[in-house]
């Protein structure tokens, strides 16, 4: 059965595109013309998978997906014109998975809605968890205690974080980091690993400007640094 | 005439006291000749405290000569025979004459005392009026209206030297334009007694602006010159205000021309998303030669399209200010990195050199908009190179900035074109047919750089190659100084 694709544009003529392109690559397509219908359509047709336009009349896309984020896992690829970095990390901060400005070639984009549609695989192997003084975490349950509080992840940071954690001490490289958060075609995108790693620093690190858990290693990686052994 | 009468009678008034209280001691109160002379001296006394110098000296002699006449023997005569009297006489004249004039001064500091306040009072009322003009030319108006205003002179001309404009008050010709201009070229001030008028010059900062006039003015050369210089402010602060509102309402035009592109680059894209989109989707499938080949056509030009698009946006958003780079602490070498893993494709082939010193401390810099620069001068090093000419990414501390360059081995750039090259829309002569390109890219990098507060150059000699470099502020904390 295939996958089904909820575009969200208030383009008419980009809707029609979408629908051909898409349909004709295999994929079920359903439209929205805003974000409030974009949200009933959430619910009434279950799609697998959102792309979404930022730009539009009434309920923006940044705001639908928020919502969207509230009570549903669905992958949200933003679709835009605009392609600054504040935009983009906007987007992300929002819960979207994934990032395309327009106009895009219709190959990344199937590239991208692939690898969205690909489920990260459960936490088998690796970790069950880490500890120390004023960071605990438990990837079984998915909870994250920094200095005994609460913190929420998005499912990209929690990956993230997991792929981390568990080559702990050992600089991972960009590109390994990216292909095992978002999927095989990925690799050059070290900004969304810049705006992901800041947001984790942000979560759980005490001084995110001095961070002492995730390291940067320069030309490599990012690199989890284990406490030393008291 | 009106003071001289004033005078007179004062004195008369005078005199008529001091033959007041010398009829009254000779014919009804007899006293001894001290009393007489004590009574006179408060007399005197209080004819100098009201009325001045003059009618109390009128006072003392004529009280003399009284009291020598009518109580000094032998009375009857002027003449004194004991010498002793000679000494009480000269006594009583020294001290009339010396208690008259300290009162006349205690009586002429409070008048001043009560002049420089009335200044300082008026000086502020108009430093206020200043306050509320923000236009040049109404501020020179209220200048000169409020300065006859609260001075209560007859007459104020301004001349305003660097817009060379005369602001006179109503009907008063006494101080010539050529008088004004002498004193504000002088900077040197004149006054003229018999025509009561005197020219300050104007200053600010030890620069003559312009000067100042008064006809029938009483004012200290201490208060002319505090006017003068309040005067110098008020018209500074008004200019000042006039070029502020001139230069905001020319960005904000800018401002609205960003706006405007914005939703035109908007309104751009959208169809080109489609046809992009449409065009790509068609490429990918298996085609003949011709189709495969038009197909192609379409989808670079969507693309260049959509290039051209961006970067007159950038470009007017640079020109609007409305650039706001994201400053933080990034590692060039990051950034470096990071372009040239976006730029792998185009520099596929070529040898690329880094000299990166490890010492080198962070810069503070947006990450993306300093990516841009550099993307923009690897574009260029790998358009205007031979294929497969080696390049060379180097950095280094110099003093607070960092410097990053990108060289090449191409042809170089002729001199008279290197300082054009970051002009809006200008293409080298000798590639203008041979790369496509908006001319814009490099104007968006300068502008990028500048909106960092550094600055971006090229050094080039034709046939060996070409050296862009720019600046950029390093983490103050982070040099070893």
């Amino acid at each position: 059965m295939s996958a089904k694709i909820l575009v969200v544009d208030d383009e008419p003529q980009i809707r029609r595109m979408m629908r051909a392109t898409l349909t004709s690559s295999g994929y079920q397509v359903d439209e929205a013309k805003t974000g409030e219908e974009a949200l009933e359509k959430l619910r009434a047709y279950q799609p697998d998978l959102i792309l979404l336009d930022l730009n539009m009349p009434g309920m923006g896309g940044l705001e639908a997906c928020r919502f969207m984020r509230d009570g549903s896992d669905v992958p949200i690829i933003i679709l835009t014109v605009r392609n600054a970095e504040k935009e983009k990390v906007e987007a992300l901060d929002a819960g979207a998975d994934d990032y395309v400005s327009k106009p895009f070639g219709m190959q990344e984009l199937l590239a991208r809605i692939r690898a969205a549609l690909r489920r990260m695989p459960g936490a088998e192997g690796g970790p069950r968890g880490f500890t120390s003084r004023d960071l605990q975490i438990d990837f079984e349950s998915r909870r994250v205690m920094v200095r005994d509080q609460s913190v929420r992840l998005t499912p990209k940071e929690f990956e993230l974080l997991r792929h981390l954690v568990a080559h702990g001490g050992k600089p991972v490289p960009h590109r390994e980091l990216l292909q095992a958060v978002w999927g095989p075609d990925y690799g050059n995108e070290t900004d969304y690993l810049r705006v992901f790693i800041n947001h984790l620093r942000k979560k759980i690190e005490p001084d995110p400007a001095r961070p002492k858990y995730i390291l940067t290693e320069p030309w490599v990686g990012y690199r989890f640094a284990l406490p030393e052994e008291p | 005439m009106n003071r001289l009468w004033q005078t007179a009678i004062r004195i008369v008034v005078s005199l008529a006291l001091v033959g007041a209280i010398v009829f009254v001691y000779k014919s009804i109160l007899p006293a001894n000749s001290v009393t007489v002379a004590l009574t006179l001296v408060l007399a005197i006394l209080w004819i100098a405290a009201r009325w001045g110098y003059a009618e109390s000296i009128v006072a003392s002699v004529v009280g003399m000569l009284g009291l020598d006449y009518f109580f000094i023997p032998p009375v009857g005569q002027l003449t004194i025979s004991d010498p002793e009297n000679w000494a009480a006489l000269a006594a009583f004249l020294v001290t009339a004459v010396t208690a008259s004039e300290l009162s006349v001064r205690a009586r002429r500091r409070e008048a001043e005392s009560i002049a420089r306040r009335q200044e300082v009072e008026r000086l502020y009322a108009l430093g206020q009026t200043l306050l509320l003009s923000s236009n040049v030319h109404t501020a020179a108006r209220d200048i000169v209206n409020s300065i006859i205003r609260t001075f209560e002179i007859s007459g104020a001309v301004l001349f305003n030297q660097v817009t060379g404009e005369f602001y006179r008050s109503e009907g008063h010709t006494k101080i010539s334009d050529d008088q004004l201009r002498r004193v504000a070229e002088t900077g040197e001030p004149v006054t003229d007694s018999g025509l009561q008028t005197s020219i300050v010059p104007i200053r600010l900062g030890g620069q003559t602006t312009g000067s100042l006039g008064f006809v029938g003015s009483t004012l200290s050369s201490a208060a002319r010159n505090a006017l003068a210089h309040l005067v110098a402010i008020g018209i500074e602060r008004a200019r000042t205000i006039e070029e502020t509102n001139q230069a905001e309402a020319a960005r904000q035009s800018e401002v609205l021309k960003a706006t405007l592109l914005d939703a035109l680059a908007h309104d751009l894209k959208t169809p080109l998303t489609s046809i992009k989109g449409a065009v790509t989707h068609l490429l990918a499938k298996p085609r003949e030669a011709e189709e495969l080949e038009l197909l192609t056509i379409a989808n670079e030009e969507a693309d260049r399209l959509n290039r051209l698009v961006v970067e007159v946006l950038e470009m007017a958003r640079i020109e609007a200010s409305k650039l706001h780079p994201d400053r933080a602490r990034h590692h060039i070498a990051d950034i470096i990195q990071a372009t040239l893993k976006a730029q792998e494709e185009a520099l596929q082939g070529r040898t690329i050199q880094l000299r990166l010193p490890d010492s080198l401390p962070a810069a503070e810099v947006d990450f993306e908009f300093i990516g841009q620069v550099l993307k923009q001068l690897l574009d260029n090093a790998i358009n205007y190179s031979p294929p497969n000419a080696p390049l060379t990414i180097s950095a280094h501390l110099e003093g607070e900035r960092i410097v990053v360059t990108v060289a090449d081995e191409g042809k170089g750039i002729p001199v008279d074109e290197q300082s054009k090259i970051f002009d809006k829309y200008y293409r080298g002569r000798a590639w203008r047919e041979k790369v496509l390109g908006t001319g814009l890219g490099l104007s968006i990098a300068k502008g990028i750089v500048e909106a960092h507060g550094g600055k971006i150059w090229v050094t080039s000699a034709p046939g060996k190659g070409s050296m862009f470099s720019f600046a950029v502020p390093a983490v103050k904390s982070e040099l070893v100084l």
